[in-house]
């Protein structure tokens, strides 16, 4: 039996414009989409209507204990439109004490007095969209704020937090940015530390098909950093932050004690989480279910699952768990990694099964123990830090090939 | 069926460069004679195989009986037997050469004669055959028919004053090619009263009927009640059925002499029936056979292997199945330390290889590694005795063997004499000895060489292509064996040596080649978790290394609002990707290693 999710991830698709690394699914509204009688408005308008009605058909389940608004930029919304999302969730699944309620929040699309607004409805961490501290690396990447507006927003952020009105909050950068070497990014994370965030969130860039960015990779114009200098800079970080009291709890997440994201955690641990929007993915009992990402596509299927979703109960008993080689995908991404065993009887393995079929997937993983990128203590299973995180699709390359040549049902 | 006297029946087939339209005149002559409905017309319907119509190239003979009404008003019967197209297949050729008695010489009018036809021109010449040239083309704008005429007088000594010009496009001289098929080819020779000999010029495999022996009845006859014995593999056969192709199978009660036609006789494979063979009747054969029988000889042998041993007995099943169809086609187990259990086959020459590969993975769903070709060396050992070598990495050490020797060809290359410079280096760098060279028309030459057949096997004819846009074309057959000072040479990687990438090169090049192939090596063994060095060597003698580098940094970090499904997608194509590589020691090599001593000159 899997327990009810406690989690919710509301997607508000919203931006200025497109970034060039972006393929998330997102609507650009154009520079005056928060002005009065913009066309922006109405858009805004009709999308929270389909989100407040996908929250209310949906099945009713146990009190939420972290909740995240992400996008998009969910700070193109007003104080008020978070509000009755928050208030439209809390009356459907009711809210824990002491929930995480975050929201992302991007750079100059909002001043001091809206943080303070977003506080008065209830949330208590923000997650900042800083990407990087470099004007003309901004630039290049498309994003819409300059350096000093960063600064400054983390200034609100932070004053805000230091008075105690905010639990925590997060800065986002993204590592390996075309033009970017070492000396340049270990200035980037100085600054970043500078502003005294207490939780880093540090992405690769992935390059995707059918973005700015993939385009110039095709064609060969885009000048991100090599394997090796990659590898240096995701050193450097590691033992930079590191050495100013953050700790690695998750692949690309380092936070000071006790400031680990709860809702970042769902994600990795198997655990169900709800979520609402064009584009989301959510995984109730463990199986993922994404979205339409397009707006039609979404109203269409809001419309269509209606009836549907409303004779869903909360019983689980048609719903598959999450299958064990996404457990063991994800659960390596954390820290204290995967508990082999564990995973395996909780999707109904017996003890034979598990001991045959972990022996076989020690040979597909001979490598990875031997080199000591992947470790192994007391039946868990997980990536050393730096040099196995940094190489772990290879170690969920064998993972899967492994899976692939088992004999399941 | 038409059953037309002996005088009416006429046998021929088309001689054609690839290209040069032999496949659309054929299906132009089906339809104009009305044996093959333009509604049912396929394009190419003679070429019926998919690898043929992808590659636009014959492999496989096929024939067609056509009834057609000359100027004189009687009908008369024209059997087209279709020729393959390529060198690996010359034996085939020149027994459907034998079949009739004139041919088509198709050549393209804007392009003028190439190496393979000249070929397949003077095999016809040899069996006597009727010539009628054709232009074919001469709706295009580069068409110079008139050139081309003085070409074909030059080269081959044709007469060309009848030659035709025609467009297989449009239609245009089809007609005219019909009625010179009537006035201008004799009529078979009327052997009737003779014991019977037919000559078999083609065979594919049935799975419900048995071995399809397509054959030309030289003397005598063959009805539908006679027993027929195979006088090369001796095995006698009641007859299933006789019959002719309309192009389709129809059945008929007797064939005789001068007439092209089919036999099923649940003969288990065509190894049993091969071309070239004579049929003659059990109770009254004949005293002798047809000249000119022989046996496949492979040339060019391969490692196969799985890349998933489970698949080791899929893979006999299919070659078993395969040999049913395709006489040439030998192979035996082979095992090594390095790739597990396999085959090695040996072919008619490169293009045959790449079809059987082809036919595994496509009709038989096998994932293999094919390792680079191979030729056979003769290799005299100290104590005298003499052993063939067709896989380099058995070839006996140094101290116990005395000499090697290798195949050679006398090949025939034609291009326009821009290229000469270009060409004669390609040959000298590929150890060629230059023969000679002639000019058969102003600006294009003939070069010959006696060139290792070895060196041929390998990119040679991309080479030869890409160096001459094109232009260029080739021809050889095999001349015979010569001694070199020829070594072995390993690769070695992560100190362990890998038998398929062992190759024999000549001495003077070993050095060369090793620092090439580790280098290429390096390019196509993709990183792993840890260095990785890459070694050549000559006996326990290190004559280049390289290392692979360690991986350094492989993560994709983001998986925005949990949603992985793109990674895993991302992740599990990369993990099928090394599915198909062979793991060797610790390290996961891909296809396109084991074939990188053909890629060395690429760069």
């Amino acid at each position: 039996m899997i327990a009810p999710p406690r989690s919710a991830y509301l997607h508000i698709p919203f931006c200025h414009k497109r970034c060039f690394y972006c393929d998330f699914s997102i609507i650009p509204l154009g520079d005056s989409a928060q002005a009065p009688g913009s066309p922006g408005i109405t858009s805004i308008a009709s999308y929270l209507d389909l989100l407040h009605r996908e929250i209310s058909i949906a099945p009713k389940g146990p009190a939420l204990s972290t909740i995240y608004l992400g996008g998009g930029t969910p700070s193109l919304l007003k104080k008020n439109e978070v509000g009755d999302l928050l208030k439209n969730l809390q009356r459907k699944f009711g809210f824990q004490d002491g929930a995480e309620i975050s929201m992302e929040v991007d750079p100059a699309t909002f001043f001091e007095n809206d943080l303070k607004g977003y506080i008065e409805i209830g949330i208590n961490r923000f997650s900042l969209g800083g990407q990087s501290f470099d004007d003309s690396t901004l630039a290049s990447i498309g994003r819409k704020h300059n350096r000093s507006q960063l600064i400054e927003a983390c200034n609100w952020v932070n004053n805000l937090f230091k008075k105690g009105m905010l639990r925590s909050w997060s800065l986002d950068l993204i590592q390996n940015l075309p033009g970017l070497n070492l000396s340049k990014w270990l200035n980037e994370l100085e600054q970043a530390v500078q502003t005294e965030a207490p939780h880093l969130s540090i992405y690769d860039l992935t390059i995707e098909p059918d973005t700015v960015f993939g385009r110039r990779h095709e064609k060969g114009k885009l000048n991100i950093p090599i394997e090796s200098e990659a590898q240096k800079i995701d050193l450097e970080t590691n033992r930079f932050l590191i050495s100013k009291g953050f700790s690695r709890y998750e692949i690309s997440s380092y936070s000071l004690p006790g400031h680990a994201s709860r809702h970042n955690r769902v994600y990795w641990s198997g655990s169900g989480w709800w979520a609402f929007g064009m584009g989301a993915t959510s995984a109730p009992w463990g199986e993922r279910f994404s979205r339409p990402r397009t707006i039609a596509g979404y109203k269409k299927w809001i419309d269509e699952q209606k009836s549907q979703l409303l004779e869903k109960t909360l019983s689980n008993d048609k719903s598959k768990p999450m299958p064990l080689d996404e457990l063991l995908m994800i659960g390596l991404r954390r820290r204290e990694g995967i508990h082999f065993e564990e995973l395996a009887k909780n999707v109904g393995w017996t003890q034979k099964e598990c001991d045959k079929n972990l022996e076989l997937l020690e040979k597909f993983w001979l490598n990875s123990l031997n080199e000591g990128t992947l470790l192994r203590n007391n039946g868990r299973y997980f990536l050393s830090n730096p040099k196995g995180m940094q190489i772990s699709n290879q170690v969920l390359i064998q993972m899967f090939l492994w899976w692939d040549s088992l004999d399941l049902d | 069926m038409t059953n037309v006297p002996i005088s009416r029946l006429r046998n021929f087939c088309i001689i054609a460069h690839i290209d040069h339209g032999k496949s659309t005149l054929a299906d132009r002559l089906l339809q104009d004679t009305g044996t093959v409905s333009s509604r049912d017309m396929q394009e190419q319907f003679l070429d019926n195989m998919d690898l043929e119509r992808e590659r636009g190239i014959t492999i496989k003979l096929q024939a067609a009986r056509m009834n057609y009404k000359a100027d004189d008003g009687e009908e008369y019967v024209l059997n087209l037997i279709d020729t393959p197209g390529h060198v690996d297949f010359s034996y085939e050729v020149s027994r459907s050469l034998q079949a009739c008695e004139g041919a088509l010489l198709v050549v393209d009018a804007s392009q003028g004669v190439e190496a393979q036809t000249l070929a397949n021109v003077y095999l016809a010449l040899e069996n006597d055959l009727e010539i009628i040239p054709v232009l074919n083309k001469v709706d295009l704008p580069g068409a110079d028919p008139e050139k081309i005429k003085n070409e074909i007088e030059s080269i081959i000594g044709l007469d060309t004053s009848k030659a035709i010009s025609c467009s297989a496009k449009t239609g245009v001289g089809i007609p005219e090619i019909l009625q010179a098929v009537v006035d201008r080819i004799p009529s078979p020779a009327d052997n009737a009263d003779q014991a019977t000999k037919a000559l078999i010029f083609d065979s594919y495999y049935d799975p419900y009927r048995g071995v399809i022996v397509y054959f030309r009845i030289m003397s005598g006859g063959i009805s539908k009640k006679d027993k027929v014995l195979l006088m090369a593999s001796k095995k006698s056969y009641e007859l299933d059925e006789i019959g002719v192709m309309a192009p389709d199978q129809v059945k008929v009660n007797s064939l005789h002499a001068g007439e092209v036609g089919y036999l099923a006789a649940s003969i288990k494979a065509v190894a049993d029936a091969r071309v070239g063979d004579t049929i003659t009747l059990q109770d009254r054969p004949a005293e002798e056979a047809l000249p000119g029988y022989t046996e496949a000889k492979p040339m060019v042998f391969c490692g196969l292997f799985p890349t998933d041993a489970d698949q080791y007995p899929d893979l006999r099943e299919a070659l078993d199945k395969l040999q049913l169809s395709d006489a040439a086609l030998k192979y035996e187990p082979e095992t090594s330390s390095a790739m597990g259990f396999g085959f090695r086959c040996g072919f008619l020459g490169l293009l045959h290889m790449e079809i059987v590969q082809e036919r595994l993975e496509r009709e038989y769903d096998l994932d293999l590694i094919v390792t680079a070709p191979s030729v056979i060396y003769k290799v005299k050992m100290i104590n005298g005795e003499v052993v063939m070598i067709d896989n380099p990495a058995t070839l006996p050490d140094p101290q116990k063997r005395e000499t090697i020797e290798e195949p050679y060809v006398r090949m025939e290359i034609y291009a326009p004499n821009d290229y000469n410079g270009t060409l004669m280096g390609l040959c000298q760098d590929r150890r060629g000895d230059f023969i000679d060279m002639k000019y058969i028309t102003t600006d294009r030459v003939t070069l010959i060489y006696e060139i290792p057949l070895a060196e041929v096997v390998t990119d040679f004819f991309d080479q030869m292509k890409s160096r001459t846009k094109g232009y260029a074309s080739m021809e050889y057959h095999l001349i015979g064996y010569r001694e070199n000072d020829l070594v072995r040479l390993d690769v070695l990687i992560n100190s362990e040596r890998a038998d398929p990438l062992t190759t024999i090169v000549h001495k003077d090049n070993a050095y060369g080649v090793g620092k090439g192939l580790v280098e290429k090596l390096k390019e196509l063994i993709p990183k792993q978790q840890f260095k990785i060095p890459l070694q050549a060597s000559i006996g326990s003698r290190i004559i280049a290394s390289e290392g692979i580098s360690a991986l350094r940094k492989d993560v994709l970090s983001k998986c925005y609002g949990g949603d992985i499904s793109r990674k895993k997608k991302l992740l599990k194509k990369q993990a099928k990707g090394k599915k198909r590589m062979k793991s060797m020691g610790k390290v996961d090599v891909p296809q396109e290693a084991f074939m990188a001593v053909l890629k060395l000159n690429n760069d």
